[in-house]
């Protein structure tokens, strides 16, 4: 049996009781040539050093646990070849994100974001089940599709040179939510959540540097959604304005 | 490890029990990689602003009389002025190639019953608006129309 390839893994590690500032270690581990950047953490975490720590699940491109920066880029790791890289390979956790410990970042402030955008179905009045199901047309779905399959991987929070420099900034997976349910055809709720996207720190602080959809893995396009958001929030409001009690039925 | 981020980006609002590491910028941040055009485009604000300034000369040029608009005019020949109209028009041509990349995605699938035209269309008339209104301009300038 031929001996397996080498590669060297430089990793970013920090331990809260002991360390002030993350540092990086080295590991050179043998690899085969269809693992992914995740099959080697795993090898390093199994064989090599068990205090390694970092997030997955699925190994699928499913559950977006297992985002890191991969020689500087915001990438699940389940997903990417190791073939693709070279024979170092840089892993550090997610940038713009407080590290809990190694590759493993804080998650609280994402999902306080995440819940300010209300992004579950808004209705005036609940239907009786009597009534029936809210029926959806193809061409009704397809308006909002796109964005219903983000997986909540925060790597476009990593890319961001937005959410780095405003931490007020609410930042593209969330809007993308929201702007999600305010084209739902079964949501009343868009109203409510374009007076929010007319506050701070959301859609209009956004400069389109369209980073969130170069490195979305599942081609959500965060920036389309986010400036498609300004759009109706200014629609929103002009309509405000010119129709009779506010443009409310 | 990159330079650190604002220590607040992505804090919770209750911290955690865990004592944290600072976020990290992006490690590419702004000078390398994709980064390097979107920071590109927004120093040509500068541009824009150097540009701003030129124009509020000329109207005032304009205004005080035909020896200060020649003397504006003799400026304007000279080779730094010349270099900098040129960058201008990069930039700009820059500027605008952006935005049209990135406008027909920004469209909302649907403003009440009226949909927006497909994204190629969308593409097709900003860009003949743009040729259209640099001819007429082109046209104005050099006397063809309006002489």
């Amino acid at each position: 049996m031929s001996e397996r390839p080498k590669k060297k893994f430089i990793v970013t590690r920090f331990d809260p009781d002991t360390d002030d500032v993350p540092r990086t270690q080295e590991y050179e581990i043998p690899v085969e040539k269809d693992w992914k950047v995740l099959d080697a953490l795993n090898f390093i975490k199994d064989e090599v050093d068990g205090t390694l720590s970092h997030r997955w699940s699925c190994r699928m491109a499913v559950c977006g646990s297992c985002g890191m920066m991969v020689d500087g880029e915001p990438k699940l790791t389940c997903k990417e070849p190791l073939s693709s890289y070279g024979d170092t390979v840089e892993v550090a956790p997610l940038s713009n994100f407080p590290v809990i410990r190694d590759l493993v970042v804080e998650l609280e402030g994402f999902m306080d974001k995440f819940k300010s955008v209300k992004p579950w179905i808004v209705r005036a009045k609940r239907l009786a089940v009597e009534e029936g199901p809210m029926r959806q047309s193809p061409e009704e779905l397809e308006e909002f599709k796109q964005f219903s399959m983000c997986i909540n991987c925060m790597l476009c929070y990593a890319a961001c040179p937005v959410v780095a420099n405003e931490p007020d900034f609410i930042g593209p997976a969330a809007i993308a939510l929201g702007h999600r349910y305010s084209l739902d055809s079964r949501d009343e709720g868009a109203a409510e959540r374009n007076e929010i996207f007319r506050g701070e720190g959301t859609v209009f602080s956004c400069s389109f540097a369209n980073e969130c959809s170069e490195v979305c893995p599942k081609h959500v396009d965060p920036a389309a959604a986010v400036n498609q958001a300004k759009f109706a929030a200014v629609i929103d409001w002009a309509t405000g304005l010119v129709l009779p009690r506010g443009g409310e039925r | 490890m990159s330079r650190p981020a604002n220590p607040n980006a992505m804090q919770p609002e209750r911290p955690g029990r865990t004592r944290t590491a600072p976020p990290q910028l992006p490690p590419k941040f702004p000078f390398s990689g994709r980064y390097r055009a979107y920071t590109l485009f927004d120093w040509t604000g500068l541009i824009y602003l150097l540009l701003g300034f030129l124009a509020l000369r000329v109207v005032w040029a304009l205004g005080s009389g035909e020896p200060a608009w020649n003397h504006v005019i003799r400026d304007f020949e000279h080779p730094l002025y010349i270099a900098f109209h040129v960058l201008s028009l990069a930039s700009l041509i820059f500027a605008g190639v952006r935005f049209f990349r990135f406008f027909p995605k920004s469209q909302l699938p649907r403003v009440g019953p009226v949909k927006p035209p497909p994204q190629p269309v969308i593409l097709a008339g900003l860009y003949a608006a743009w040729i259209g209104v640099t001819v007429v301009f082109s046209l104005v300038l050099t006397g063809v129309l309006f002489q």
